[in-house]
Formats: C-alpha cells, structure tokens, sequence
C-alpha cells in the first residue's frame, strides 16, 4: 500500500519485535564471554588492550572463525533494517561484534602465545603482590586472574632448598615443607571464610603462595653458613613477606577480626623462618 | 568402540596428551627401583602431572575437541567459572579418533592415580600418598572441568537451534509486516 511507509506501526506489535529482537542478539552476550580474550585465569585487563588478531595454528580444521561468525549476524542481519526504531539495533549491533571478536582468539591461538601468556601472568601476579605498586589499595581487584602456577614454582623451590641444606633427612624435610606449606595455605584460607571474610577460595590460596617469594629469596641467601646472617636475612624476608599480605588479608575480613585473620599467616611465616633458620 | 576408518587429525598434539601422563605414572612406578630419594619422585611426577595438567587443559582440549574452561572474577568480586567451546559447525567436524583418545586417556589416568592411592594408602606410606593426591587432584579437575565444558556446549547447541528457529520466525514477521 502507499502509505506502508508513514503509518507507523501498532505500538504493541512493534515492542514485539523488539523483544524478539533482544532475545535474538542477547543470546551471544550470555553464552560467550564478551571481555577481550579471557584465557585461563585471565590476565588480559577489561579496558584497552585490543584482542590480538586471530592466527590460526596449521590444522585439517578451517579456521573456526570464519563460519562462526557468518551465521549470527547474517540471522540477525535482516531483520534489522526494516524495523525504523533507531536505538534498539545500534547498541545490539555493537554487542554482537565485540562478542564475536574474543573467543576464537584463545581458542585457536598457537601454543607458544599460551605459554607466553602464562608466563607473563605469573610475573605481573608476582609484581602486584611482592613489590609496591599503586593496586595494594584495591586489593580484590589486584589478583584478580589469580593462578596457582607461581605458587607451585614457590613452594616446591622453597622445599627443594630447604632439602639441599638439610645433611640428614632430606626427604622428610622436603615432604614436611610441602606439606606444611600447602595444607597451611588451605586452611588459613578457610580461616578468613569461616571467620566470615569476603575472599576467594583460589584467589586467597594463590595470594599466600605468591607471599612465599621472599622466603625463597631468604632461603636462597641462607645457604650460607652463618646463623646471624641467617637470622637477619630470614627476619628481613619474614617482615617482606608479612607485608606482602598484610593488605589482601586485613581487607578481606571485618576490621574487628582482623588480628584473628592475620595471626595465623604471620604464625605460619614464622614457623618457616624457623625452619629456614635451624636447618643445617 | 573405538572408531576406525580415518586417522589422527593432530598425531603429534595426542602424542604429547598421552605423553605426559604416561611419562609421570611411569615414572612413579619405576622410579623405586632406580632412586632411593623420595625427594626427586615427588618433584619429578608432580612436575609431570602438572605439565600434564597444563596440556590438556591449554592444548589438547583445544585442539582436540574444542573445549577451555577457566575461572574468572568478575567486578563484582566473584569467581565465575567460564566454559567456551568452538561453533558447532567446527565442533561436528571435530576428529572422532582425536576426541575419543582424549576422553579415554582422561578416564584412565584418574583410575590408574585411584589405584595407587588406595595402594600406598594400604602400605602406610603417608609421602606417596601425597604424590599420588596431588596427581589425582590435577587429573579429576581436569575430568570435572572437561565434562562441564561439554554439557555447557550442548546446552548451545539446543540454544542455538532455538535461536535460529525465532531468528526465522521473527524474519518472517518483519517480512509479513513490510508487505502491509
């Protein structure tokens, strides 16, 4: 009819098509993750970093992207133009480009890019929870991508050193350490939630084994043989490592709590200062 | 069972799947009768298992059968656990050979750790049982983490289909209201 393009359409029919639009382009925001690339224990920040353009390991497969992007937006393609409400389509339009850009990203990406990013993960964790950089102050946000590899890498070294030192016994001494270090970072984890303290399970296990870097580098320099060296270097490691974290500890629980949380981290610290210390 | 007709589309990524688990239960099974020191069968099979781990959740289950599962925090200070997989299309071309060794060494690995568990446990050796708990450990997240992947993915594939299914229907409206 002519005047198809001035009649506006029935209110209620129109707020129809808009559901059925949204229910169209909300389905990849709730099933993909619409962050840039989230790897394992992701350590690629929200904001600005663009994703890195899709390389596609030697394969039978086609490259996944491809098809994968075809699909959605030729479905929801058509159904746009000729609805003439303006702001519904701009904003879905948006939502399902960025949403498409991420996953095949980490899904196809060379190995050697996964390594890499692993490995800069451990160090950037390592950064924010040892040394002083301006997130202490926001302490859920800092270690945020959490891994438990840094945490591995530590306490199996603080253990393999500890056995190197010790003449006798070298076995019970490493078992004892890993054991003592890892069964003490699980409870005193479940110290801070059961003592009603808003952290994470990982993120807080992740923490304490990240703290244990200035006690290897303590252990390290203990080698030598000198029990007043040994006794400054392991306080000077002790103060580190109670200062590591202190922030991520006090913050997680209500104030009045905060000794009950953070005795027992400092009482675990000191048994392996001691350790540290009386192996010979 | 075990499907026959085409071959391997990555041998060398099932090598390497394989490799490492074999590689730290071998080591843990013969490792008593070559070094005496508890010390280096601990760090040598927990540094397999974990190597191990890292594959298989990094490498071979992308490549394989197309699945990654991780944990986030999200802003508001919670952890999510999120579960991505390859479009479907992509995911029913997936290697059948490829996709049943990963499943099945999976299984099997976790069995064998169970085993050992239970037989250390018997003979009183609290140090192996650590090696063989930490190694058990590795092996179910990755089978828990896995399995979930796999039931988000199908949970898709309906979704998917559903989504398609109104994608038309609602194009079809468009069309029957522009004819108007």
């Amino acid at each position: 009819m002519s005047h198809s393009d001035t009649i506006p359409l029935n209110p209620s029919s129109q707020s129809d098509i808009d559901e059925i639009e949204n229910l169209i382009n909300s389905y990849p925001t709730s099933v993909l993750p619409a962050r840039p690339p989230s790897p394992p224990r992701a350590s690629i920040p929200v904001s600005s970093t663009p994703p890195p353009p899709p390389t596609f390991i030697s394969s039978n497969l086609p490259p996944p992207t491809i098809p994968e992007h075809n699909p959605m937006p030729s479905a929801a393609a058509p159904p746009r133009p000729p609805i003439s409400s303006p702001a519904v389509p701009t904003a879905t339009t948006s939502i399902s480009s960025s949403g498409f850009g991420s996953p095949p990203n980490t899904l196809t990406e060379p190995v050697w890019d996964t390594v890499k990013r692993d490995f800069s993960r451990i160090g950037s964790n390592l950064k924010l929870v040892v040394f002083p950089n301006p997130y202490r102050e926001d302490p859920g946000k800092a270690l945020r991508d959490w891994d438990l590899w840094g945490p591995f890498f530590f306490i199996v070294f603080l253990g393999l050193t500890l056995s190197w030192s010790a003449s006798v016994k070298k076995s019970e001494v490493f078992a004892v350490a890993f054991a003592l270090l890892a069964a003490g970072a699980v409870i005193l984890t479940l110290n801070v939630l059961l003592l009603g303290g808003h952290i994470i399970f990982f993120q807080s296990l992740s923490l304490l084994g990240y703290c244990l870097f200035p006690l290897d580098v303590g252990a390290l320099i203990c080698m030598v043989d000198n029990v007043i060296v040994k006794i400054i270097v392991v306080a000077v490691a002790l103060a580190w490592s109670s200062w590591a974290a202190y922030p991520f500890i006090s913050s997680a629980v209500n104030p009045r709590r905060k000794a009950l949380a953070l005795y027992p981290v400092l009482l675990m610290y000191v048994s392996v200062g001691f350790l540290i210390i009386a192996i010979d | 069972m075990l499907p026959s007709g085409e071959n391997y589309a990555h041998p060398k990524i099932c090598f390497f799947h394989v490799l490492f688990k074999a590689a730290a239960l071998a080591f843990y099974i013969l490792s008593a009768l070559f070094f005496d020191s508890f010390v280096i069968i601990f760090v040598v099979t927990v540094l397999l298992s974990a190597l191990d781990f890292w594959v298989v959740k990094n490498v071979s289950g992308r490549i394989l059968v197309g699945l990654r599962w991780w944990n986030e925090i999200n802003d508001d200070g919670e952890s999510v656990w999120k579960f991505e997989c390859l479009d479907q299309e992509s995911l029913a071309r997936m290697n059948k050979k490829d996709s049943w060794l990963f499943w099945w060494t999976l299984y099997l690995t976790a069995v064998a750790w169970i085993f050992f568990a239970i037989f250390s446990i018997i003979r009183f050796q609290a140090d192996y049982v650590l090696v063989v708990g930490v190694c058990l450990t590795l092996s179910i997240a990755n089978i828990v983490g896995f399995t979930k992947c796999r039931k988000d993915a199908k949970k898709q594939l309906q979704a998917f289909a559903t989504q398609t299914i109104a994608s038309r229907f609602s194009s079809t409206i468009q069309s029957a209201f522009s004819v108007v």
